[in-house]
């Protein structure tokens, strides 16, 4: 297989190495063995001296959910995520990807998202239309909102109409390339994909990324793959964080008490922690679960729920389990794809909460 | 399989276990397979780093509970399928390879927390938890397992439990097999038992410590009650430097006469100028120890004044705090690759435990058997368990890639030979075959030049328990 020698280097460190054994949440969730780094590891380096087939880790490559918290818990600073995507990518070149993923990346290429989705809901295409005019400020909602939990999308643009902001919504918004990049990693598609979207925002000042996953890959991953942005690009918390910050968003108490499951994306990835916790304490009192910050454990999302929905939804519940552990009522997420995840393994003793439902009350 | 099984046979066996644990949960996939086939032994990553297949179970298996596993036990008797537990894959005797093939049943969808408990002081869960799992379990109530092992986040408690492991605060809280309450566990014949519901008693002998260290050779142990601490309200470090080993080991057996700290590490010279050289950074000549006292303030203030006035009588140099409390920090970092010895190094470690009386002399002993008839190979140790009448040597040898043969059986054969030479040499001494990390297939051969006639009782526990012999066949040497 034709890893960069960097990969293969972390391929070989990673195969008989169990220390982050314990913090995969695919593994911890399915209790398989397979579901860890070492074990991609393992296969990979298999593969590279020809005693299995590409086509047989393939399965066990896409159940990695690239959140990173192997790399984090790395002492040594060896990068399962990294080989996992060159894999992917190899895969894809070699023709070897999994006939479900062939699917997912087919509609990311015709239709713009994974899902095969063509027309938004209604409410969201009103509320969109409402911001159809050009202004320096530019809402992207993502693909996951827009296709998948449009509810949640159209609280957003309420939120930034609350706080009376100027923005811009667009009716047919381009894919980041976020979906792509987890797909089949630094393909000439994915780049390409990356480079449209690019030349969109780059029409705007500001671009508020709604979604943190479009939010990792537009601000760390476009460099990495050379798209350049020069619009200015901030997260939505940290927009909203400031919108409060500035008085241009009222807030109240909602007397609840909540927990917050940082989005990897932003406590590990872009380091962002304390802005979203900003916003909910304007709002609520809120409690930390015991690995929170940029120990945080991911909970699900929607892509991967297109071809191991029962694993999402133990992933899910196993985090509602970490908050119920501390006596909490209510978990709050920043991420709209873990937020759909989180709903649909929601517990009646715990509540499930976006950002925008605690702000709109 | 350990027999010709046409393809009708082994499809009728995989569904009457996939009834058993769920379709979901029962694989023959490549991937699952090879997986399975490699742990933390030498032999098994040399194996595959070589491009070779190690052997490997036919089916994987991964029961929820002690029911599924039963289950899954009871087929496996009929069908006389052997069977092996995997827990996390951390270990290094080769325990956890199903090298008979045949039914490779992983315990770590058994690792639900049941209950934490602070009035009786124990977490009861699953035993394919991992143990970190269970330590923040303990964390959230403001509480400590205080079992930290270096293999504490990629081991389960049901891992610990088979091969009898230890933590790195041993010390004064225990070995793994004294942090235990009740256990339950699924006999080879699918019947599910509990051990005694204290685990201190005069009901006769000790279940549990039956079961313990017996590596899925006769039960697999399923659920257990694992005690947790009080958080100590202080921890303090200290390092010392000291000339020579023998004034060590004295000033250590003199110390635990009087109290017991939680951490008690000497390394040899040897490892002092490379590993902690490396990680703490201590560049002198000598035998560096850590010590680390913990507990209500007052009695830490007491057994730090007890500790420096021992220490100072055998001529230790007081290092103050900063090296202990850096080595408490790294302590974990010596495991990961790139700290760690690694392949194409050819390394192993051949921990033993014996008297006062004895311990250094094993040390030197296995010293010169590895370096003697082993020239090519590095002979370093540390002393990192202690009792009040001895302590265990965890000695390890390491031979540069250069020196270890590419073909894969004549590097097995030679890390045979140095494995024997070196365990010989500690039986020779008065030492047993191995500390904490259990026996598995690497030393199994080793077992009845230890114990003799006494392997009788152990062949014994088998022949009644597995009379078919499908628990984890060629381990324990049984």
């Amino acid at each position: 297989m034709n890893l960069s020698e960097k990969s293969k280097q972390h391929v070989d460190s990673c195969r008989f190495c169990w220390m982050c054994h314990h913090i995969c949440p695919i593994g911890n969730a399915t209790g398989h063995e397979r579901s860890t780094a070492r074990a991609r590891a393992l296969g990979i380096s298999l593969v590279n001296r020809n005693a299995i087939d590409l086509s047989e880790i393939m399965d066990n490559i896409y159940e990695c959910c690239t959140c990173g918290a192997c790399v984090h818990t790395c002492v040594t600073g060896w990068d399962p995520v990294m080989f996992t995507k060159e894999t992917r990518l190899q895969a894809a070149l070699e023709g070897k990807l999994p006939s479900y993923i062939n699917t997912l990346v087919d509609n990311c290429l015709d239709k713009g998202n994974a899902y095969g989705k063509t027309e938004i809901c209604e409410k969201l295409a009103e509320a969109a239309k409402a911001h159809a005019k050009k202004t320096d400020t530019l809402l992207l909602l993502g693909t996951d909102a827009r296709y998948m939990v449009c509810e949640q999308a159209v609280k957003a643009i309420r939120v930034l109409e609350k706080a009376n902001v100027e923005f811009s919504v667009l009716a047919d918004e381009p894919a980041s390339g976020a979906q792509l990049d987890f797909l089949i990693g630094a393909a000439d598609e994915a780049k390409q994909q990356m480079a449209a979207a690019a030349d969109v925002m780059n029409a705007y000042d500001t671009v508020v990324i709604y979604d943190p996953n479009d939010a990792k890959v537009i601000k760390r991953i476009y460099k990495e793959y050379g798209v350049d942005v020069s619009a200015k690009t901030v997260t939505f918390t940290s927009y909203v964080a400031e919108l409060i910050k500035n008085g241009d968003l009222k807030t109240t108490n909602t007397e609840k008490t909540v927990v917050y499951q940082d989005p990897y994306q932003l406590s590990r990835d872009l380091e962002e922690t304390e802005e979203p916790r900003e916003i909910i304490k304007a709002f609520a009192t809120l409690n930390e679960m015991l690995l929170n910050r940029d120990e945080t454990v991911w909970a699900g999302n929607l892509l991967m729920a297109e071809y191991m929905p029962a694993v999402m939804n133990e992933v899910a519940a196993r985090r509602i389990f970490n908050a119920k552990s501390i006596g909490a009522t209510a978990l709050v997420t920043a991420c709209v794809s873990e937020y759909a995840s989180l709903k649909k393994a929601e517990q009646t003793d715990v509540e499930i909460l976006s950002i925008e439902d605690l702000i709109l009350g | 399989m350990q027999y010709q099984m046409n393809e009708f046979l082994f499809s009728m066996i995989l569904t009457e276990l996939e009834d058993a644990v769920g379709k979901e949960n029962c694989s023959t996939r490549t991937i699952d397979k090879v997986t399975h086939s490699v742990d933390y032994y030498w032999l098994s990553r040399m194996w595959a780093d070589r491009g070779c297949r190690m052997p490997e179970a036919d089916i994987i298996v991964c029961p929820k509970d002690a029911t599924e596993v039963s289950k899954v036990v009871k087929i496996a008797n009929y069908y006389k399928l052997p069977i092996t537990t995997w827990g996390a894959g951390g270990g290094t005797q080769g325990g956890a390879i199903p090298v008979a093939g045949g039914i490779l049943l992983d315990t770590k969808r058994m690792n639900k927390i049941y209950e934490v408990n602070t009035e009786g002081m124990y977490i009861e869960c699953g035993t394919g938890a991992i143990y970190k799992h269970i330590e923040w379990a303990a964390n959230e109530v403001g509480k400590a397992t205080m079992h930290y092992p270096s293999s504490l986040t990629c081991s389960t408690v049901g891992g610990f439990l088979a091969h009898r492991g230890i933590g790195v605060v041993s010390t004064k809280y225990g070995k793994i097999d004294d942090m235990v309450l009740q256990m339950e566990v699924v006999l080879p014949n699918g019947d599910i038992i509990n051990t005694s519901s204290a685990p201190k008693h005069a009901a006769g002998p000790d279940l549990n410590q039956i079961f313990i260290g017996s590596e899925g050779a006769l039960g697999i142990i399923t659920k257990a009650q694992i005690r947790i601490f009080d958080q100590p309200e202080e921890r303090r470090f200290r390092g010392f430097l000291f000339h020579d080993m023998s004034s060590a080991f004295k000033a250590a057996r003199e110390l635990l006469q009087k109290f017991k700290p939680s951490v008690m590490r000497l390394y040899d010279p040897a490892e002092t100028a490379s590993l902690i050289k490396k990680i703490v950074g201590v560049e002198r000549d000598g035998a560096f120890m850590n010590v680390a006292y913990e507990g209500v303030r007052e009695m830490v203030e007491v057994e730090e004044k007890i500790l420096l006035e021992t220490f100072k009588k055998y001529g230790a140099e007081d290092m103050g705090s900063e090296y202990g409390k850096k080595w408490w920090d790294e302590k974990i970092t010596f495991f990961y690759p790139g700290h760690m010895m690694d392949i194409p190094q050819m390394f192993g470690t051949m921990d033993t435990i014996a008297p006062y009386g004895k311990i250094e002399e094993i040390y030197w002993a296995m010293k010169e058997a590895i370096e003697t008839n082993f020239p090519q190979a590095k002979f370093i140790a540390h002393f990192s368990h202690w009792y009040e009448w001895g302590a265990m040597v965890y000695d390890r040898f390491i031979i540069d890639g250069k020196d270890v043969p590419q073909d894969p059986v004549e590097a097995l054969r030679l890390h045979q030979a140095v494995w024997t030479c070196g365990v010989r040499a500690a039986l020779a001494h008065g030492g047993v075959v191995n500390d904490h990390h259990g026996v598995g297939i690497k030393l199994g051969r080793l077992m009845k030049e230890q114990y003799g006639p006494a392997m009788q009782v152990f062949e014994g526990l088998k022949k009644q328990l597995d009379p078919n012999g499908i628990m984890n066949p060629f381990k324990l040497g049984i």
